[in-house]
């Protein structure tokens, strides 16, 4: 009897007419494919690697991105049960892994920054894309952004010509070319402003030091003089240590 | 009444995904990852290079394709259809610059324009007037502006090229959407298969609004994500073999420098955001080729062209680069003959 009329009333039909809800291949695919980038934003911000691809005024886009992601992963699953599911192509699926194929190679690959390979092929920009003034390059202490800056403009050049005999301290890349003579090498640092893409190169020409001592690629530490020379910038080494590379290896202008 | 959603269509591209599709798919990721890992691909300079620029242009700029995928959803779920429809009352002369000056009001890059002028597309802002607003955000936004007059800060041609960019960026955002004119959605955008496979269809009453706001926001960005990645591709190859020292030989010749930047921009695909810096960077060019580079590049590079590609038609990218290379080197050639 009291079934009867519970089966009269809207919400029970409902209920018992409303088909069951089953999983969503294409949709448990993307769902995968958003974790995937999801995880890779997270990993990215809690082992600082995001410093390998991204300079500091920019990085704050990866906490954001992981957050994101996550709940656009969490959204995606729990509305990822569908009453009709279709199948999933499989030239689709083939395509959602490829996505995923990235974060493969960030997260399994060693950690890596751009190094004298680049170099070459970005010598053009020496020493540019930096936008110091002139009477920032006139006082305080000497950066490599400084020096790189200095190149920018004949203002920059002449601030930067007023500091000759000065002490300099600074930590970079050594990079060997085939025309640096053996007691001579070249102190690079990437200069990076958004994402690696838009890396421009500060380099200095550090003499006096130890032939065959350093590779290239090997991080060190040199203090010395500076000495511009128009274009080119002369550190005379009084002190060269080798460092490890360190944490946030690109500068920010 | 029973909910139900059912398919609209399905999609045509062949065969189903099986069992062994997924451990072919699987096995390929294991395979990268044990190349990359056991293997250390990275030991080869040309290999991390490409590596690190690739990584990091995605890390870069899908953020950004989120952002902008999460303002689409918004824009598909939230805003009433017809809303886009009113702003067609406008005085015909007025709705192209008003869709570019709106550009203002929102901060995103070029990877996050497109998907929000896809989704004000289908909500049935007019075709011409979206893809103007998708050309000139990335130029005319706030952040952009501000980021070229700190690249600029301190030269003679400061303002030059931050109103250059900001004029420029806007007559040619108008002369792409003019150019495009009375084309409809249909002619103009490809349909996603992300919603093909599965478009709920509700019978009686709409689905809930949080799960289509999900599953907007989750399909726009894996459809966008794909062609990023392609693009992503192509940019970080050029950037890891292309010597730019090539260029410095070209500088000192008008017509062919702003072709060169244009050129060269559209090859870096870097962020509208950083730009400047890099166009800053160039002294040995003059402001016209510098202010080439900054018009054309947040248009069309590598990576917006794959984008284009998957979003709109055939035809559409073509469109949007021969339009946008014209306008920009005409105006280009001209502030270098006025203010040069």
């Amino acid at each position: 009897m009291s079934d009867a009329i519970v089966a009269r009333t809207g919400a029970r039909i409902h209920d018992d007419a409303a088909p069951p809800r089953r999983w969503s291949p294409t949709r448990v695919a993307g769902t995968l494919v958003l974790a995937a980038w999801a995880g890779l934003f997270w990993f990215l911000w809690l082992t600082g690697r995001e410093a390998f691809y991204l300079s500091t005024r920019t990085d704050w886009v990866v906490p954001v991105a992981a957050g994101l992601l996550t709940a656009a992963t969490m959204g995606r699953l729990a509305s990822a049960k569908v009453t009709t599911p279709k199948p999933i192509a499989a030239r689709e699926l083939w395509i959602m892994g490829l996505m995923v194929v990235p974060v493969v190679l960030v997260v399994f690959s060693a950690p890596a920054t751009l190094g004298t390979f680049s170099a070459g092929k970005r010598s053009a920009f020496t020493g540019t894309s930096v936008a110091t003034s002139a009477s920032d390059i006139g006082s305080g202490e000497l950066t490599l952004v400084d020096v790189a800056a200095g190149e920018t403009s004949p203002d920059g050049e002449r601030a930067l010509a007023k500091r000759a005999g000065e002490k300099v301290d600074f930590v970079g890349f050594v990079s060997i070319r085939d025309d640096t003579p053996a007691d001579e090498f070249l102190l690079a640092r990437y200069v990076v402003t958004c994402c690696v893409a838009d890396a421009t190169i500060a380099e200095v020409r550090v003499v006096n030091v130890t032939p065959g001592r350093f590779s290239d690629e090997d991080w060190v530490r040199v203090q010395g003089t500076i000495f511009p020379l128009g274009r080119e910038v002369i550190v005379d080494a009084s002190d060269v240590t080798a460092v490890e590379r360190p944490d946030h290896p690109y500068l920010t202008p | 009444m029973a909910q139900l959603t059912a398919p609209i269509r399905t999609s045509g591209a062949g065969r189903m995904a099986d069992r062994r599709t997924v451990v072919g798919v699987a096995a390929m990721l294991v395979a990268v990852a044990l190349l990359v890992s056991v293997g250390d691909l990275g030991r080869i300079a040309w290999v991390r290079t490409f590596f690190v620029i690739f990584g990091s242009i995605l890390i870069q700029a899908l953020p950004f394709v989120m952002l902008g995928a999460f303002a689409a959803a918004l824009v598909e779920v939230f805003v009433p259809i017809g809303v886009f429809e009113k702003l067609g009352a406008l005085p015909r002369p007025l709705q192209l610059p008003a869709a570019a000056l709106a550009g203002l009001a929102f901060p995103i890059c070029e990877c996050g324009s497109v998907p929000v002028a896809r989704r004000l597309m289908q909500r049935g802002l007019m075709p011409s007037a979206a893809v103007t607003f998708m050309l000139a955000a990335p130029v005319l936004n706030p952040v952009v502006i501000a980021s070229t007059y700190v690249a600029f800060r301190g030269r003679s041609t400061l303002w030059t090229m931050v109103g250059g960019r900001f004029l420029l960026g806007m007559l040619v955002a108008i002369a792409v959407g003019w150019v495009v004119g009375n084309r409809s959605k249909e002619q103009l955008l490809k349909p996603n298969p992300e919603e093909e496979h599965e478009h709920m269809l509700e019978l009686g009453r709409p689905e809930a609004r949080w799960r289509r706001f999900f599953v907007h926001l989750g399909n726009d960005f894996l459809f966008m994500g794909r062609y990023l990645l392609l693009g992503a591709t192509i940019a970080a190859a050029i950037q890891t073999f292309l010597p730019t020292s090539v260029l410095t030989g070209v500088a000192a010749r008008p017509v062919i420098s702003v072709l060169t930047m244009m050129a060269l921009a559209a090859a870096l695909s870097l962020c509208s955001e950083s730009d400047a810096f890099v166009a800053a960077s160039f002294v040995q060019f003059g402001p016209a080729a510098q202010l080439g580079f900054l018009v054309f590049g947040p248009m069309v590079d590598l990576k917006l062209v794959a984008l284009y590609a998957g979003t709109f038609r055939r035809g559409f990218a073509r469109t949007v680069v021969l339009v946008s290379a014209v306008a920009t080197f005409v105006g280009a050639l001209w502030v270098g003959v006025a203010f040069g």
